[in-house]
């Protein structure tokens, strides 16, 4: 392909022409010298022989009775086309020396561009491939197979930013380095790239005290490279080949490397946005699905005790006995009661997401009010073992701390076994609340989606309920400034565990604000 | 044999047990109860009533489980689901276990006592196509 500029071209032509030689076919060095030889050969020949007249001139004293040649004539003559000779020698010898460096620029130029274009078509294809995938995982593989291809690299690694001070081997070619292995910023070769976002290249043996932290191989490549990868002024990660053997990697390789980082930082920051896109699409789903879920629980749940009352109401129309009309009575009320109970907590755990209606804290003695919550839940049928201190004082919301202890007590029965106990424990700073079941405890996997709303670990829905008593505890006591998390019980069992800051550690911080 | 239609109410709700007692002792029926799985299959055991009224979600035993182990059964009594799960499957369900009728929680206690009837008429008349939903 003819990639030289014309102006040089029409140069090359006009000194060839200039030069006698013909500028229409392929000019080569070696036609040039060619020409210059010939053209010096003409002249010393010519030399000579204008030489050998005036030496023969100057002997036999010119041509007689020919004024015009006679010896002083002849001679200076011949002195005039030597030395007109020598100057159209020497004009072709600089229009053959202009020639033979445009030919010599050409070839630079050539070359120069060959190796433009080829990086350009391998961008352009590494571009095509990097486009047709989204998916991480994909664009990673595709970015090393075309790294690799590109400038005939024998390994290669892509490395992203973990937080603020560490980067991750998430994908790994034809190298020892394993996959999820961890670099500090600052650390080894790619460490020091992120750090600095400039590139290194590195031919021979990695000096260690340069790059302090960097791992010895068990094969070490002869040249590798490492480029930061940056999309809109933001460090993604870096991107690292290595050859071995007999492929020193040069600046030209580092340009390209380069110029192959920006178009893979795009599609890596994009494979990211659909990565969270997609996350996003499922979270929506999964709330989708969870709000499905919640309004057939919430169905359910209501037409037990809707049922219960409407049965009442018929029985005691048909009841004849005085004290089987009070029976009656009191199922309805129960049944009303555990309506309004759903409804209050369904409004409590709407409040809370909104954080609507911050409860107002003040002194509490959790301790009393735990033997009143146990005195609750006795009455309802869930007795509760003690283990509190005659005091201890929280700074807290009586309200909500009644009903995250009343939760977790029917929690525990609901989802446990008996017996279940209350255990206090409290030191200056904060006190910790347990509610502790006999039961199976809860599988790791769940010990925080158990909080989320309307989750329901019994998929049967063989449970009453409809998700929301834990999420309400969480809630209220994040809302009295705690928290709360469940546990492996010592012996067995779960660990409902929430911690409050006692009312002195609160009065303390408070001190030290004014 | 008693006159009364015997009724095995078998739920784990205690109102519920308790407001269908009176019910359907109003209306006619000779009412038991049970409040799990497994003292209903105790009770159809030693009792062998002509109706039983099944809840599903249940301890112990649920009410798939009763329904089941008495579908290999050569005498069993009539059973109708009463249960708070309204989906076609479970419905489907249900009457793939041989239940004769489905009632759908919270149910009007005139038409479950009518749809009792139904369900022993047809017992009498040898139907055993009728389920109800």
């Amino acid at each position: 392909m003819d990639v030289i500029p014309t102006e040089i071209r029409e140069r090359i032509r006009y000194e060839a022409r200039v030069s006698g030689l013909s500028g229409d076919s392929a000019l080569s060095i070696e036609a040039v010298e060619k020409r210059r030889l010939q053209i010096w050969i003409i002249a010393g020949v010519l030399v000579v022989a204008l030489s050998g007249a005036f030496a023969i001139s100057s002997l036999n004293g010119g041509l007689e009775g020919n004024r015009w040649l006679r010896p002083g004539v002849l001679q200076i003559a011949l002195v005039a086309l030597a030395l007109g000779f020598c100057v159209y020698a020497i004009e072709k010898e600089v229009h053959l020396h202009r020639l033979s460096r445009l030919i010599v620029d050409e070839r630079v130029l050539n070359s120069a561009l060959s190796k433009s274009l080829q990086q350009h078509s391998a961008l352009m294809a590494a571009g095509r491939a990097l486009n047709s995938v989204l998916d991480l995982d994909e664009v990673l593989d595709v970015i090393l197979a075309s790294a690799l291809e590109m400038l005939r690299a024998s390994a290669g690694s892509v490395m992203l930013l973990e937080g603020e001070d560490a980067l991750r081997v998430v994908a790994v070619r034809g190298s020892e380095t394993p996959r999820n292995a961890r670099v500090m910023m600052g650390a080894s070769i790619a460490g020091k790239v992120a750090r600095t976002r400039e590139p290194i290249i590195l031919n021979g043996p990695v000096d260690t005290e340069k790059f302090p932290g960097r791992k010895k191989r068990a094969v070490a490549p002869d040249s590798a490279m490492c480029v930061p990868l940056q999309h809109r002024g933001h460090l993604l990660g870096v991107l690292n080949v290595s050859a071995s053997g007999d492929r020193p990697f040069d600046e030209y390789d580092m340009q390209l490397l380069c110029l192959f980082a920006e178009p893979v930082a795009a599609a890596i920051a994009k494979a990211g946005l659909y990565e969270a896109e997609r996350a996003h699409v499922s979270e929506l789903l999964e709330a989708g699905r969870q709000t499905s879920q919640f309004v057939a629980s919430v169905s359910h749940e209501l037409r037990t005790p809707i049922t219960s009352i409407r049965g009442a109401i018929a029985a005691s129309r048909i009841a004849t006995e005085f004290e089987q009309r009070a029976e009656l009575l009191d199922v309805m009320e129960r049944q009303a009661l555990r309506l309004a109970h759903m409804v209050e907590e369904m409004l409590t755990a709407a409040k809370l997401e909104r954080s609507e209606s911050m409860p107002l804290l003040r002194r509490v003695d959790v301790a009393a009010l735990i033997r009143m919550s146990a005195l609750d839940s006795q009455v309802a049928g869930r007795p509760v073992e003690l283990t509190v201190p005659e005091t201890c004082e929280v700074r807290a919301d009586p309200e909500s701390l009644r009903r995250i202890i009343g939760n977790l007590v029917e929690n525990a029965h609901k989802y446990g076994a008996t017996p279940v106990r209350i255990v206090l424990d409290h030191d200056a700073d904060q006190i910790v609340l347990s509610v502790i079941d006999s039961g199976p405890g809860v599988p790791p996997a769940e010990r925080e989606k158990i909080f989320d709303r309307f989750y329901r670990s019994d998929t049967n829905g063989e449970k009453p309920g409809v998700g929301l008593g834990l999420p309400i505890v969480r809630g209220l006591a994040e809302a009295c400034g705690g928290s709360v998390w469940v546990e492996d019980a010592p012996g067995g069992g779960a660990a409902f565990r929430v911690s409050l800051r006692t009312r002195a550690a609160d009065e303390q911080e408070v001190a030290h604000v004014q | 044999m008693s006159s009364k239609p015997k009724v095995l109410i078998v739920d784990d709700e205690p109102d519920v047990l308790l407001t269908l007692r009176v019910i359907l002792e109003a209306s006619g029926f000779d009412p038991a109860l049970a409040a799990d799985g497994e003292t209903a299959l105790r009770r159809i055991d030693a009792e062998h009533p002509d109706l039983v009224l099944l809840d599903i979600m249940m301890p112990v035993l649920d009410g798939w489980f009763v329904l089941a182990e008495l579908a290999g059964r050569a005498k069993k009594p009539k059973v109708i689901v009463c249960s708070a799960k309204s989906a076609d499957v479970d419905k489907a369900r249900a009457r793939d276990l041989g239940a004769d009728a489905y009632v759908v929680k919270p149910w009007d206690p005139e038409a479950l006592v009518q749809t009792m009837r139904d369900v022993l008429a047809a017992k009498h008349a040898g139907t055993t196509d009728n389920l109800r939903v």
